[in-house]
């Protein structure tokens, strides 16, 4: 057992020592994300208990196997709730809901009246509303990766990802660095990676929580950036703002997502591209990457070209111009 | 040496065959078993596609693909091919469609002649593990799903737009290079030539 053991250790030293490293980097949770995720939880549980007396809709099921009528609780039932009454197909592969035929809809969002509902999966006819969700899902893992890979002292802050555009090739986060010549290595881009993959295999489930302006600015008060930019976010939502939430990590984002981080198969953070300096010592980097949903072989040659041309800089707006319109792209 | 060349005298199967036995006992001894074995073999050749238990589907797949291997390799004059057809085929008209479909079908096919897949067994039921048997090239729907078809997959999207910036790509380096060629054309006198010629190789260096 010991010499196993020890033979382990010799072949996979490099691999022990990023786990070591990762073991450490994830240890200090800082209390302001602590906090945040308490304001989450309160907030959430008030929404539940402000519901008062239980309404019931009626919700028209479209689809396979037939199309049936669901009766279910208004502002408590998902459309998770309903998938699981069909069976445990549905449960797993619907990423995400369509409303009426027309309004994409998160699978863990409560229902708010009577209303038709379609399960939406990747391989669908049409894929392109869930496609846009899962790259957009794509962006905001990343930004939970990012966080969990990076050390305390790097002062790593997310600034913010750019609305989801699968025809650039690769999906984008934009963060500060507390260095200004940080020229990633592939062992590097692999740690971030390997964070995306393991987020996949945890199948964290992706919450959705709207908030008053007033809330959101306590929650995200440490956070310069996010601080910055939620009153230009709750002008244009009746000073409402969207936060989702993915294990510890939160965000604001306007949505929709999928429902869980378990629809991401093949994922490679390609690249890291620093944009422009940001005060004395802090500069902004774009950090990009590709990813496939669950279910999607691809040929390691096809996949090869896609993180080939992921690498180049991808042309979204940078967080550097006018912010207004940069959140007006955003919320696209 | 005058050792006969193993691989000449027996066909060599395109499938792995699983090396232990498979759990196909009979009430009737190892002769009930091999009936089972040798209708499975004539259903499959009659319907093409059929649906049974995983480890009888995977014993009588070997024998089918040595009987369609067989019949292509000795043809339908050979004593000892006809009799192994004979056997394994229970419905003579079957003799017919091995020699005048399937060898046809498969005379020039270098990947092996039938298909196996998992299927999922009911639940809860029996805990026989279930599979799919099928000959190559049978008339009904395939049973994989196929994702090259629809363009609007999200990896379909990605290769697209790959494609096209290729494409992108090669048509402005060679608009350049004619460009390029056309700005060396245009100098009249012959004596520059060999001159400008050297710039324009270390201009496009870098493009590339």
């Amino acid at each position: 057992m010991a010499a196993t053991t020890k033979l382990f250790r010799k072949s996979l030293g490099a691999l022990t020592q990023i786990q070591q490293y990762r073991s450490i980097a994830k240890l200090p949770t800082s209390a302001s994300s602590a906090q945040r995720n308490e304001l989450f939880n309160l907030e959430q549980r008030r929404q539940q208990d402000a519901i008062g007396r239980v309404e019931k809709i009626e919700v028209r099921y479209l689809g396979l196997p037939e199309d049936v009528t669901l009766v279910m609780n208004n502002n408590i039932s998902t459309p998770y709730n309903c998938a699981q009454h069909l069976s445990e197909g549905h449960c797993k592969r619907s990423a995400l809901a369509l409303i009426d035929g027309s309004v994409p809809w998160d699978m863990h969002r409560p229902l708010q009246e009577s209303c038709t509902l379609q399960l939406l999966n990747f391989n669908v006819s049409d894929p392109h509303i869930v496609n846009k969700a899962f790259w957009r899902t794509c962006s905001f893992m990343l930004g939970a990766a990012l966080q969990r890979a990076f050390k305390q002292e790097a002062n790593l802050q997310l600034h913010s990802f750019p609305g989801p555009n699968i025809k650039s090739g690769s999906f984008v986060h934009d963060i500060v660095l507390g260095v200004q010549n940080w020229e990633p290595t592939k062992a590097e881009m692999r740690a971030i990676s390997a964070e995306m993959v393991k987020l996949a295999a945890q199948d964290l489930r992706i919450e959705r929580l709207e908030v008053d302006l007033d809330l959101a600015k306590e929650m995200f008060s440490d956070l310069r950036f996010k601080s910055e930019q939620l009153p230009s976010i709750a002008q244009q939502h009746q000073s409402r703002v969207t936060l989702y939430r993915l294990g510890e990590h939160i965000d604001i984002s306007r949505g929709p997502m999928v429902g869980s981080t378990r629809f991401l198969g093949k994922c490679t953070v390609v690249a890291a591209h620093k944009l422009a300096n940001e005060g004395a010592s802090n500069a902004f980097y774009r950090v990009q990457g590709v990813a496939l949903p669950t279910g999607f072989a691809l040929n390691h040659f096809a996949y090869g070209l896609l993180e080939q041309r992921a690498q180049k800089l991808n042309s979204a707006r940078l967080p550097t111009e006018p912010f207004e319109e940069q959140r007006q792209m955003q919320l696209s | 040496m005058n050792q006969a060349d193993v691989s000449k005298l027996i066909s060599q199967l395109r499938i792995a065959v699983r090396p232990n036995k498979r759990h196909l006992k009979n009430v009737d001894g190892p002769e009930g078993r091999l009936l089972k074995l040798r209708k499975t073999v004539t259903a499959l050749v009659k319907h093409e596609r059929i649906e049974l238990f995983y480890n009888r589907a995977d014993e009588a797949r070997g024998y089918a693909e040595l009987l369609i291997s067989n019949a292509i390799r000795h043809g339908d004059r050979h004593k000892a091919t006809m009799e192994l057809a004979d056997y394994w085929l229970l419905e003579k008209q079957l003799v017919h469609k091995l020699f005048k479909v399937l060898v046809p079908r498969y005379e020039n096919s270098n990947i092996s002649y039938t298909r196996m897949f998992k299927a999922p067994r009911d639940y809860p039921g029996i805990f026989y593990r279930k599979s799919v048997l099928e000959l190559r090239g049978n008339p009904f729907p395939v049973l994989t799903p196929d994702n090259s078809q629809n363009r609007n997959l999200l990896h379909n999207v990605l290769l697209d737009e790959a494609r096209k910036e290729f494409r992108r790509e090669k048509l402005a380096n060679l608009a350049n290079k004619l460009a390029a060629e056309t700005e060396n054309a245009t100098p009249s006198t012959p004596a520059q030539v060999p001159v400008t010629e050297q710039p324009e190789q270390s201009e496009e260096a870098p493009k590339a």
